[in-house]
């Protein structure tokens, strides 16, 4: 091999398996991660495939009785149960029961009608019986379509039904998988989840600043650091038992939404401390010494220089532990979400569940349906993560604008 | 070449040696340690005002340092300690009644790495001014004669309030940084190698500017470049060591130094 400096033709020329080589490797890099994407894929292919099916139904209604158009659902369930005989003091422990009153709610729907036999504008109540005749998923029911349509017995129909539609958005969970909907369980995430962020992001915001900004490299600072590491690496049922013992129980909250709001902001923090205090640590040094060479003192570096610089940084971080609160359902099975809840809440103190939660029970269902209404649930799911996705990229480059 | 146990004795070597009357700043007997390591020892020197003071020696022999202890900057390093008095304006500014925050409002400080905030030209400007209280008319007046004064304002007119000073070239970033540090009109400037990072014709724009600023402020200025010590400065300070070895008017520093060792150093003979 001849190493002499003076260059040749040969000394510049190619190694064609040196650069074989290369290329080998650099796409052996890529390929878990193509490999990841295509599972990913996959998922959502099947989530989507899953939650269309073509059904036979036929639709039960029950007796129905119509009221005029003003009356609350509450007065018409009323005077529904005083027609099947209950009495008057019965009736009305029935409806003041939150379990009575919930399963009365879900067994008949109180509905708007705009075009009844009796004019427009009336309430119906009826009892829901909506039966299933046969459910195909939609390779086998397309290619059955005109077999079946010939095979429908009086008072069927066949439907091509796309589980998620825009009622199932809104509508409460029912017995009947078909017209369970996800509607209550969207709404307790949202009261959760913000009540959550409402503690978590000041308390994890806060922390970061305080070890970043404040205690830097003092003892304090790294006992807090190896205590959130370790916090953010308990399992979160943990923090279940955690809020079962000292929310529900100590503080006597119950199963109520502000018990899973503060289990949650807990189970939050460590995550918001960790990425807010990494956005804090991106901001070069030479921004704070530029700063109080200019006569500022540690709170106006901090607050007027360092924290509008990680703004995008801890926005992202917050926003990262939002997605993953949202997808919790272990801690909440344990603080009290089980429960099929018909409304969704009013306020800090009511029942609620949530749509990891009411997935997981969508699925411990034992009709195959309800696997379609999970289906559902968990596009819902998916398509929230996406908005909020969204958001971090809107917001990252608002911030970066306004520099 | 030198033992610190010899320079640790050595009396600075003074050419025409500023009287107490001319002196903005007053060092006296400046000793500095970061934990166990002493960076400064002895310091006495004396800032004449409304002139350039340029400092020079070998990396690491503590210029940044005694320029950082002008402005109480190296209190911000954990386990820094300081004996000896610097005064200004006849005040110690160690004296433990003074509060190192008002001392930075009076003195202003460019650093060796342009390091404008994230935040528009204006804002950057406009961060002193804001601490001290300026609004409204007089801030934005300010604001606009700090960015004349550091020649960067005929760049910048139509897009100042809404262009990020991070999207300025480096030598402009410079700019904005001498003038977010004049907009408050500090008495006394220091500047630590403010022209290293930059290309000929922006270290110019930046002497000219030096030169400009001589005549309202009082400038200490740390540079590796002898050329530019020779033609911005009024008195140039030779450091080695953490020693003064030498100080005098610039030309008779360079031109007939009385020390060894800065002749050394500015004929570039040494180690
Ligand atoms: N923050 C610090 N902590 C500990 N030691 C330091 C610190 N800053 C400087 N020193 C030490 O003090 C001595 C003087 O450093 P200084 O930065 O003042 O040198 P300098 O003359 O500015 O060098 P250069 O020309 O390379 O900038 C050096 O030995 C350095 O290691
Ligand atoms: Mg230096």
């Amino acid at each position: 091999m001849n190493r002499t400096l003076t260059p040749s033709p040969e000394s510049f020329a190619q190694d064609p398996w040196k650069a074989r080589i290369d290329r080998v490797f650099a796409r052996a890099l890529v390929l878990p991660l193509l490999l990841a994407l295509g599972l990913l894929a996959l998922l959502l292919g099947d989530t989507l495939y899953r939650s269309v099916s073509v059904q036979v139904v036929r639709a039960d209604m029950g007796p129905g009785h119509t009221y005029p158009f003003g009356l609350s659902a509450e007065a018409i369930l009323r005077q529904e149960l005083l027609a099947q005989g209950y009495t008057e003091e019965e009736a009305d422990f029935m409806l003041q029961d939150p379990k009575e009153r919930s399963a009365l709610f879900l067994q008949n729907r109180v509905e708007l009608m705009w075009n009844t036999h009796e004019g427009p504008f009336r309430y119906v109540v009826t009892n829901v019986y909506d039966k299933r005749v046969a459910d195909f998923s939609l390779a086998e029911g397309l290619r059955r379509w005109n077999e079946l349509k010939a095979n429908l017995q009086e008072g069927e129909r066949l439907v091509l039904n796309p589980w998620l539609d825009q009622t199932f958005l809104t509508r409460p969970p029912s017995r009947s998988p078909l017209t369970a909907g996800i509607g209550v369980a969207v709404w307790g995430t949202v009261w959760v989840l913000s009540l959550a962020l409402l503690l978590a992001i000041p308390v994890g915001v806060g922390t970061a600043i305080l070890l970043e900004e404040y205690l830097r490299e003092g003892r304090l600072s790294r006992l807090l650091e190896v205590n959130l590491r370790n916090l953010a690496g308990v399992p979160s049922i943990v923090y279940g038992l955690l809020g079962l013992a000292l929310f529900v129980r100590g503080m006597g909250l119950g199963p109520s939404v502000l018990a899973a709001a503060l289990t949650l902001g807990l189970l939050g923090i460590p995550v918001i401390v960790v990425t807010a205090r990494e956005a804090l640590r991106a901001v070069p040094e030479s921004m704070r010494l530029a700063a109080f060479a200019l006569g500022a003192t540690r709170r106006q570096v901090v607050f007027r220089v360092v924290v509008p610089a990680a703004l995008p940084g801890m926005v992202t971080g917050v926003i990262l532990s939002a997605a993953r609160l949202i997808g919790e359902a272990a801690p909440l099975l344990l603080v009290g979400a089980a429960a099929y809840v018909p409304f969704a809440p009013t306020g800090p103190l009511s029942q609620y569940t949530v749509i990891p939660v009411q997935i997981y029970l969508w699925i411990s269902q034992n009709q195959p349906e309800f696997a379609r209404v999970a289906a559902a649930g968990i596009l819902v799911m998916l398509l929230l993560l996406s908005v909020l996705y969204l958001l971090a990229l809107y917001l990252r480059n608002r911030f970066r604008r306004e520099w | 070449m030198v033992s610190l146990e010899q320079l640790k004795e050595h009396q600075t070597v003074r050419t025409e040696p500023v009287p107490e009357s001319q002196a903005l700043v007053d060092v006296r007997h400046l000793n500095l340690w970061y934990g166990p390591k002493q960076a400064l020892y002895g310091i006495s020197v004396r800032f004449p005002k409304n002139q350039v003071t340029a400092i020079i020696g070998p990396s690491g022999c503590g210029k940044s340092t005694l320029l950082r202890s002008l402005n109480r900057m190296n209190d911000l390093v954990p386990g820094v300690r300081v004996e000896g008095e610097v005064l200004y304006e006849g005040v110690n500014i160690y004296d433990p009644r003074v509060d190192p925050v008002a001392v930075r409002r009076h003195i202003g400080m460019v650093f060796q790495k342009p390091n404008p905030f994230p935040k528009t030209i204006f804002e950057n400007v406009a961060f002193g001014l804001r601490l001290m209280g300026v609004k409204g008319s007089e801030l934005e007046d300010r604001v606009v004669e700090a960015l004349k004064r550091a020649a960067l304002w005929e760049e910048v007119k139509d897009r100042f309030k809404k262009e990020s000073g991070l999207r300025l070239s480096g030598g402009q970033q410079q700019r904005l940084c001498i003038a977010r540090a004049i907009a408050v009109e500090p008495p006394l400037l220091l500047m630590d190698e403010p022209t290293s990072a930059l290309d000929p014709i922006a270290t110019q724009a930046i002497e000219d500017l030096i030169l400009e600023l001589k005549k309202r402020y009082t400038v200490v200025i740390v540079t590796h470049n002898m050329q530019q010590a020779a033609r911005v400065s009024d008195r140039t300070l030779f450091m080695h060591l953490g020693v003064l070895v030498e100080e005098g008017p610039t030309e008779v520093l360079f031109t007939k130094p009385k020390h060894p060792y800065t002749e050394a150093y500015i004929t570039g003979r040494f180690g």
